[in-house]
């Protein structure tokens, strides 16, 4: 490990201007994550900027009727918003499903955002990693793979995403706002994290030096039909094997809007778009669940151990959809 | 007299333990110390090619770097000597056994600087294939653990005819079982400061299961006499079996602290102790039953595969529980073992029995199904009285009344018979239950009590307390036999100058140190020329002596060899399981356990119900995996290796029968710390059984599986 500066920015533009002069800087907020990885050295950065007593720390209703949470609200103040419990209840629940509470005491929105993968192969220096040290190989597409990606993978990185919250904001169609040093832009969530590719080395589209500030749920008036459901290997304290946030609007009998977000599966929070149209008109019936958690897995590939992955999120679909369907809550 | 014994006692060292008061071996400041941080291999076979440890040695702080071309002086142990996990000694040469090996030390003035300096350590390998896979591996017939005279007995033998048994019994089951590797992961890593006062004399801060061992194996090879090493061991973060001898980080530590004429810490960090500091062997099991058809036992085959290291030869012994729990004229017992490219396997929790009783509870409840017998009275029908490879009656058995119990408790009356036939809502309901066993073991210890004025007793020994309780109740059987209360008696134990007693493994503890405790208790009265304490004090202020003081020992009698000792015991419980979304939740249990008289009921059922949760994370989630292509374990925190959460662990009610057992010693107890693990993951494997009409045969039972 490198020695490091550790400097507290004075501002948003300040923090952005010291980051974007030196690519070897690196954020920190609640740390929850970034200061494990910098024990076990798969990061060395030049400094810590040290954003968390920026700001960003406010939840604020928009004037379209959503929410505006700062990048710095913790996830335990993010889950037990009032706003957020009661109007995007699915938020809340994928939150609370994450981590301890110690660690979600600690950790914010924007770094949860920022997580990486907890795949082993790339946690251990001992292995190579294209991700962690592009062009060297992936020893987990050959190795111990029950934990990685069915969905969008590529042959240079099958790692998947760990963040609960993430699958809740895809579900939601949550904007970011990000600044650098030309200023803010807003990036659709769906298009915030990215598919390994060729480039698995990056997580996200993130422009070098770039901060997230805010995140924008827009209102969604079905939200309460919200679902988050997550299988795993203990009951609380384990990253999902497979997780599944679902939100329905019917009207009489026939299904008007559909969200169905996969975690777990792919190097990033899934938006099963084609199933969502394919319900669109449909009748709520488990039948039309099923045949919509078929067509979300269709392109599913399995590797030698994750195989189950691909039946356990069929029915974790069905289960979803079928809670969501009578007006959200537990599944 | 005032009744202690038996009663309900918080432990004495709770309060220090939660206000941080009690110190743990890693947390000694002494003036000078050093840290020292773990070089190990990324590779799981083959040899050092190079080692280029320049840039470490450059790093700032840096002090020293030892490696297999700089070997701080280590002495081979004597012939026979076994008290050591690993038999190769720490940077013995340049060869590598297994991924996590330890192939350098660095030394630095703060641990940031080591573990840096580590990581610039630059070791070139020439690497062969590992073999980390079981079922790739070759197997011959497994050696006995310890020698013939040991508990442990070797796990192949045969009585009565197989065959011929087995071909006209109206029920046969056969099946295979396995279980993966576990870690001990205790929640205090392996750690130790080591203090070198002169050239002969270094003192060892150190948790360890057994002070007199550990010093005796420093002191061999470090080639210093035996007085020469202290052990410290006051506290101990848990150990399960992994904190019983030296392992090679500690051997490392203490010689290199001699080199450098410094005090030394050194910590195993999670990652490393996932590879090199123990776990229990993944075992393969085939169990063949045959019956009659009111259920009595003709025959049983059990034959068990498990793994061992290059660097230790360690049979974890499946089969040697099997002649103990049921009465057969016939039974085949082999046990073979195969050599991977692992750390060395040891102790852990019930070795042996508890991977053993995995396999013959299941088969158990496998042929109660094939009879429609209940399983309960399967068990009651082929219960033995005697021990069927020592030829001894069992003392103070009391096994029926476990089963019998335990059923009564938990309303086994109620239980729908066929698979999948109850639910609660969309949940399908199981109810399990299995026999629960272990040996009784009981060695010589010594103990110390010191009567003072001030109207305290004082008892020492060197014995420690693993968290399980041992302080409480050496301080429990001294008030009672002195008749003072608790609070008046003082323990100290874990530390090597002592009174010798004993060790903290094989669930001996108590029955092995208590017996002297109530000894040296009786003899300091007699010396007092008193009835008890408060006399005693009163006779010590008269005289004006400074205290009264009396050592007394406590060993096996001979006519306790007249009987086989064991405890026994019975666990029944729920399990719920959502089958479309596979997902498990154990919702009760009800334990009914044996172990000869109760000392403490609020520590024994403590131990149980620690028992009951490690054996559920065994059941539902614990497995260690190894990179087939690399050998290098793909667990690296406490995060990826999963043990159970507070949300998996419903409320545990533990009873016990509590009859002494006098026949084994003179306080009517059995040890408690690894019984309550035995028989649990089949009773969990069991209800799943009966709630989904799944028989899963190999743990952990993660989503997978019940898909």
């Amino acid at each position: 490990m490198k020695n490091f500066a550790y400097v507290r920015p004075n501002s948003v533009e300040d923090a952005v201007s010291r980051a974007t002069s030196d690519r070897d800087a690196l954020f920190i907020a609640g740390g929850t994550n970034l200061v494990d990885r910098l024990k076990v050295f798969l990061d060395e950065p030049s400094q810590l900027l040290d954003v968390s007593r920026l700001a960003m720390k406010q939840i604020a209703t928009t004037n379209e009727g959503g929410l505006k949470i700062g990048a710095l609200v913790t996830n335990t103040a993010l889950a037990n918003n009032i706003d957020v419990r009661n109007n995007y209840p699915l938020l809340s629940r994928a939150i609370l499903a994450g981590a301890s509470q110690q660690i979600r005491n600690m950790a914010t929105v924007g770094g949860n955002l920022m997580q990486r993968t907890r795949c082993p192969y790339y946690y251990d220096t001992a292995f190579p990693c294209n991700k962690r040290q592009p062009d060297t190989g992936c020893p987990a597409a050959t190795g111990i793979n029950r934990i990685h990606a069915i969905l969008g993978s590529s042959d240079r990185c099958v790692a998947v995403n760990p963040s609960d919250m993430s699958v809740a904001m895809v579900a939601l169609d949550a904007t970011l706002e990000v600044q650098g040093v030309e200023g803010k832009r807003e990036i659709p969530f769906v298009d915030f994290h990215r598919l390994p590719g060729n480039t698995p080395e990056r997580d996200t589209n993130l422009e070098p030096g770039e901060l997230i500030t805010a995140v924008i749920l827009p209102p969604v008036s079905f939200a309460q039909s919200g679902v988050y459901l997550k299988l795993r290997d203990r009951a609380s304290y384990a990253f999902a094997l497979v997780s599944v946030a679902t939100a329905l609007e019917v009207s009489g009998e026939q299904i008007k809007n559909a969200r169905i977000a996969l975690g777990g599966v792919a190097h990033k929070p899934w938006r099963a778009t084609e199933a969502e149209e394919f319900l669109i008109g449909k009748a709520a019936n488990k039948s039309n669940f099923e045949q919509a958690a078929e067509i979300a897995l269709k392109d599913a590939q399995a590797l030698a151990h994750n195989g189950f992955k691909i039946e356990l999120s069929k029915r974790a679909i069905r289960r979803a959809l079928a809670v969501s369907a009578q007006g959200g809550g537990e599944a | 007299m005032n009744q202690i014994i038996g009663t309900s006692v918080s432990r004495k060292d709770g309060r220090v333990k939660v206000t941080g008061e009690a110190t743990y071996g890693a947390e000694h400041q002494i003036p000078g110390l050093v840290h020292g941080y773990l070089v190990t291999a990324t590779i799981a076979n083959g040899r050092i090619h190079n080692i280029d440890t320049k840039e470490a040695e450059d790093n700032p702080g840096v002090i020293a770097v030892f490696t297999h071309r700089n070997q701080p002086k280590i002495f081979q142990p004597s012939n026979g000597f076994f008290g050591l996990y690993e038999s190769r000694l720490p940077l013995a040469d340049d060869l590598i056994h297994y991924a996590g090996q330890i192939v350098g030390l660095v030394v630095a003035n703060t641990l940031e600087r080591a573990r840096d300096a580590a990581h610039l350590v630059k070791v070139q390998y020439q690497t062969e294939q590992p073999q980390v896979e079981a079922q790739k591996a070759t197997y011959q017939k497994a050696p006995s653990l310890f020698g013939e005279d040991f508990e442990f007995q070797e796990g192949t033998f045969e009585t009565g005819d197989f065959s011929i048994a087995s071909s006209d019994a109206a029920a046969k089951t056969e099946a295979t079982y396995t279980t993966e590797i576990e870690i001990h992961a205790p929640m205090e890593p392996h750690a130790l400061v080591a203090h070198w006062e002169n050239q002969d004399s270094v003192t060892v801060y150190e948790p360890t299961q057994w002070v007199k061992g550990s010093q005796r194996t420093y002191a061999e090879l470090l080639g210093i006499p035996v007085e020469g090493v202290r052990i410290i061991s006051p506290y101990i973060g848990g150990a399960f079996g992994s904190k019983a001898f030296p392992w090679p980080h500690g051997i490392l530590c203490v010689a290199a602290a001699r080199e450098i004429q410094r005090p030394l810490k050194v910590v195993v960090s999670r990652r490393q102790m996932t590879a090199n500091t123990g776990h229990r062997s993944q075992t393969e099991q085939t169990m063949r039953l045959a019956a009659n058809k009111d259920g009595k036992l003709k025959a049983i085959e059990h034959t068990a595969k498990t793994c061992t290291s290059p660097v230790k030869n360690f049979p974890e012994p499946c089969t040697g529980i099997t002649p103990v729990l049921y009465a057969t004229p016939n039974m085949r017992l082999k046990q073979e073992i195969a050599v991977l490219n692992v750390g060395a396997p040891t102790f852990m929790r019930a070795p042996g029995e508890n991977p053993g009783m995995f396999a013959l509870e299941s088969a158990m409840d496998e042929l109660a199904w094939e009879l429609n017998i209940d399983p309960v009275e399967l068990r009651l029908r082929n219960e033995t009285k005697e021990h069927q490879r020592k030829k001894l009656p069992f003392s103070a058995k009391h096994f029926a009344e476990c089963l019998k119990t335990g059923a009564e408790k938990f309303g086994w009356s109620q239980r729908q018979m066929q698979p999948r036939s109850q639910k609660q809502g969309d949940l399908l309901v199981g109810w399990g239950m299995a026999s629960s066993a272990f040996p009784a073991l009981r060695s010589s210890a010594e103990a110390q009590v010191r009567l003072l004025p001030d109207g305290t007793a004082h008892v020492l020994t060197s014995a420690n307390d693993m968290g399980t309780g041992a302080y409480t109740v050496v301080a429990m059987t001294a008030a009672e036999t002195l008749g003072l209360p608790v609070a008046k008696v003082k323990v100290e134990l874990g530390d090597s100058v002592l009174p010798n007693g004993g060790m903290a493994g094989g669930s001996q503890m108590t029955a092995t140190l208590t017996p002297a405790v109530l000894a040296a208790c009786q003899k300091v009265l007699e010396t007092a020329n008193a009835q008890n304490a408060p006399e005693a004090f009163a006779n010590l202020r008269e005289s004006g002596r400074a205290a009264y003081e009396a050592t007394a020992s406590s060993a096996p009698s001979e006519e306790s060899k007249k009987f086989a000792f064991n405890s026994w015991g019975a666990h029944f419980c729920e399990v719920t399981v959502d089958e479309e979304i596979a997902r498990l939740r154990v919702t009760r249990w009800v334990s009914v356990i044996n172990i000869g008289r109760v000392l403490n009921s609020k520590t024994a059922a403590s131990q149980i119900r620690g028992a009951v949760i490690m054996g559920i994370g065994q059941a539902l989630m614990e497995e260690c995996h190894f990179d087939p292509n690399t050998g290098y374990p793909v667990v690296y925190d406490l995060a990826t290796y999963h043990y159970p959460a507070h949300a998996d662990i419903p409320r545990i009610e533990v009873n016990f029968v509590g009859e002494p057992d006098f026949n084994f010693n003179p306080m009517g107890v059995r040890g408690v710390g690894e019984i309550g693990i035995t028989g649990v993951s089949a009773a969990v494997s069991n209800a799943v059984y009966h709630a989904t009409g799944k028989r899963i045969r190999s743990l952990p039972i993660t989503p997978d599986k019940l898909l």
